[in-house]
């Protein structure tokens, strides 16, 4: 072999090794199966793609190179995450949908039938049972749950909650959190009324139905008017948590982006351990402390959740609400009703995601700013520190989703 | 569904079934292959939907005369023997577009010759259950139930009452009537549309971003589209 051939060779290896270098940091490494965390993301051209990662705290993932591109026909954002799965109802198929990522795809692994339902919360029981609270498509007017063993996606048991549907002039409904409390079943809803096809109200009223569990039959309904719309559906964001001392803490939202009541207050409620009302003497009421309007609640512990909030002076109304970058994300005590500070993030834009993870101390929240890119900040609840993890690079245009996935 | 000549006479009689106008229909504004049309071998579809638009240029305003005049110096071959029933078919066609169809209020396209493309795509649909589609060369249209919607292409001006889902080929910059804005929508991308009575907010947003909407209009739009 002469010189020039050696070196041709020497220069081919070196472009080979840089290749498969590349390949073997990012998803697609011989750890499929094994990563902690999954990142859906919607790129700028519309594509979408899930990726797989075992750490959030530094590097770069390139979907279109890193990630499994998505059949959007097939799949969305409102997906469940647990032990290796993803979870879908496909609407169209009526089908509840187990993924798992395998050869750089994401491939069906088993599905059971689920028609006439639309998802409004999910709760894992314990174990591998999901409970599924929906309505009933096409009138979103009656309740309905399906309890599911997801290990071998099998129903366990099926049927209408005794919700009362929607009267008067309130036309359909949403149900906005579900609360196991031992042989019972909290549920908090809110009824709405269609004006036009651009326009809707909300009732003045957070409703919460006790229920015997698991006939589903009611106990009893309380009225709370202090402020409207609880939760939200948690498939595509949290805003609830129980914390580690049994009380229950939920949002109700009635910002344009849920209730459509901007008149009322954004709040923080909590039904206390074993109580089935909301305490009638906790009100956080979240816009007269931030000035706006909050969607998205999480628990970051001890007494402290993460709430993301919209700037009402940075957008025109719904058609700019998810595309300007305009959310800001607040450290709250829920304990004692205090913001503790505004994290010194980017504008964020998109007006639901499920944007936080606490591990160790240390909040991750993705960001989506025009100005500094697609983020995985990470946030010390120790020290305060506010620095940037990996970065979402390539075709990304909105972190849709950061998951834990085992 | 097979498009014929028989087809064609009972749908100008406003005698077809749903299904059946729904197929003359799909046949009319497609641009794309149709296996259901039968023509005799060796004559294109597009000739002779050429042939029908240059029928229904009789039956437009004045002011459109030079657009016609233009139109007619694009020649399209045509085997003489088939000439006396094309032009019945024009005119079954053409009279259809400018009378009210039973379901659709109506539907009017006006032809704009210089790119094959209507000029005016306007449909009014009354139906409180179904949605009506329609395709264009430059972009697929799904107009709501109780939707009026109006595109004129060559202003890029819209009026619309009601939702729309609207889908182009290329990137496509409109506007909407009442508003000096400009919207640039991207190719091979769904827009949803959504625009209530005067005074009420004109919504625009990508199919993907359908779960930032809130989600009594997402709940709202996945069932009247189906999507």
């Amino acid at each position: 072999m002469n010189s020039r051939s050696k070196r041709s060779l020497f220069f081919l290896l070196i472009a080979l090794s840089g290749l498969f270098g590349c390949r073997e940091k990012s998803l697609i490494s011989g750890e499929e199966g094994q990563h902690k965390y999954s990142i859906y993301i919607l790129g700028k051209d519309g594509k979408e793609y899930l990726l797989e990662t075992n750490q959030l705290d530094s590097g770069r993932l390139t979907p279109d190179r890193d990630g499994a591109e998505l059949n959007t026909r097939e799949m969305d954002r409102s997906v469940m995450v647990k032990n290796g799965y993803y979870y879908y109802l496909n609407r169209k198929k009526t089908s509840l949908i187990k993924y798992a990522i395998k050869e750089h795809q994401l491939q069906e692994i088993q599905s059971m039938p689920l028609a006439q339902f639309s998802i409004e919360n999910y709760q894992w029981l314990g174990g591998d049972t999901l409970l599924l609270t929906g309505l009933a498509n096409p009138d979103f007017k009656q309740v309905r749950y399906t309890m599911i063993q997801t290990n071998a996606m099998k129903p366990i048991r099926a049927g209408n909650m005794e919700i009362p549907v929607p009267t008067g002039r309130f036309d359909n409904m949403s149900v906005g959190f579900v609360k196991r409390q031992g042989a019972q079943l909290l549920l908090g809803y809110t009824y709405h009324q269609q004006i036009g096809v651009s326009n809707y109200t909300t009732s003045d009223t957070t409703y919460i139905t006790t229920l015997n569990y698991p006939e589903m039959t009611a106990v009893k309904t309380v009225k709370d008017t202090r402020s409207t719309y609880p939760g939200g559906v948690n498939t595509v964001q949290t805003s609830a948590f129980q914390d580690a001392q049994g009380d229950f803490y939920f949002m109700d939202c009635p910002g344009i982006a849920l209730g459509n009541r901007p008149e009322l207050s954004t709040a923080i409620m909590r039904i206390n351990k074993n109580s089935t009302v909301a305490d009638p003497h906790y009100f956080f009421n979240l816009s007269s402390a931030i000035g706006n309007h909050a969607y998205g609640m999480w628990s970051v512990g001890a007494d402290k959740a993460i709430v993301r909030a919209e700037r009402k002076d940075l957008f025109k109304g719904l058609g700019d609400h998810y595309s300007t970058p305009h959310f800001e994300f607040y450290l709250v005590d829920v304990k004692n009703n205090q913001v503790l500070q505004k994290l010194a993030l980017p504008l964020d834009k998109g007006t639901r995601r499920e944007c936080v993870l606490l591990k160790d101390n240390i909040a991750y929240i993705s960001v989506n700013s025009s100005s500094e890119g697609n983020y995985i900040w990470k946030y010390d609840l120790k020290t305060a520190a506010l620095t940037k993890g990996m970065q979402l690079a390539g075709n990304t245009d909105f972190i849709l989703r950061i998951d834990k996935l085992r | 569904m097979n498009i014929n000549k028989d087809l064609i006479e009972k749908y100008h009689r406003n005698a077809c079934s749903t299904e059946e106008r729904d197929a003359v229909e799909a046949w009319l504004f497609s641009n794309h292959t149709d296996e259901g049309l039968q023509l005799p071998l060796g004559e294109s579809k597009a000739a002779h939907k050429a042939d029908i638009w240059k029928g229904i240029e009789d039956f437009l305003p004045s002011e459109e005369l030079s657009t016609a005049q233009e139109a007619k110096t694009v020649s399209i071959k045509i085997p003489a023997t088939e000439k006396p029933r094309l032009n019945f078919w024009m005119g079954a066609v053409a009279a259809t577009l400018v009378i009210g169809l039973s379901g659709l209020g109506m539907v009017q396209l006006q032809k704009n010759s210089a790119q094959n493309e209507p000029a005016l795509v306007s449909v009014n649909n009354t139906s409180a259950i179904k949605v009506h589609h329609l395709e264009v060369s430059d972009y697929a249209l799904s107009v709501g139930t109780n939707t009026s919607a109006k595109i004129d292409n060559l202003t890029g001006v819209v009026n619309l009452a009601g939702s729309i889902l609207f889908s182009p080929k290329k990137d496509i910059t409109l506007s909407f009537e009442g508003s000096p804005k400009k919207v640039t929508f991207k190719k091979d991308q769904t827009y949803i549309i959504l625009k209530g009575k005067e005074g009420t907010e004109q919504i625009i947003v990508s199919e993907k971003n359908l779960m930032d909407l809130p989600p009594v209009l997402q709940k709202q739009i996945i069932n009247e589209f189906k999507i």
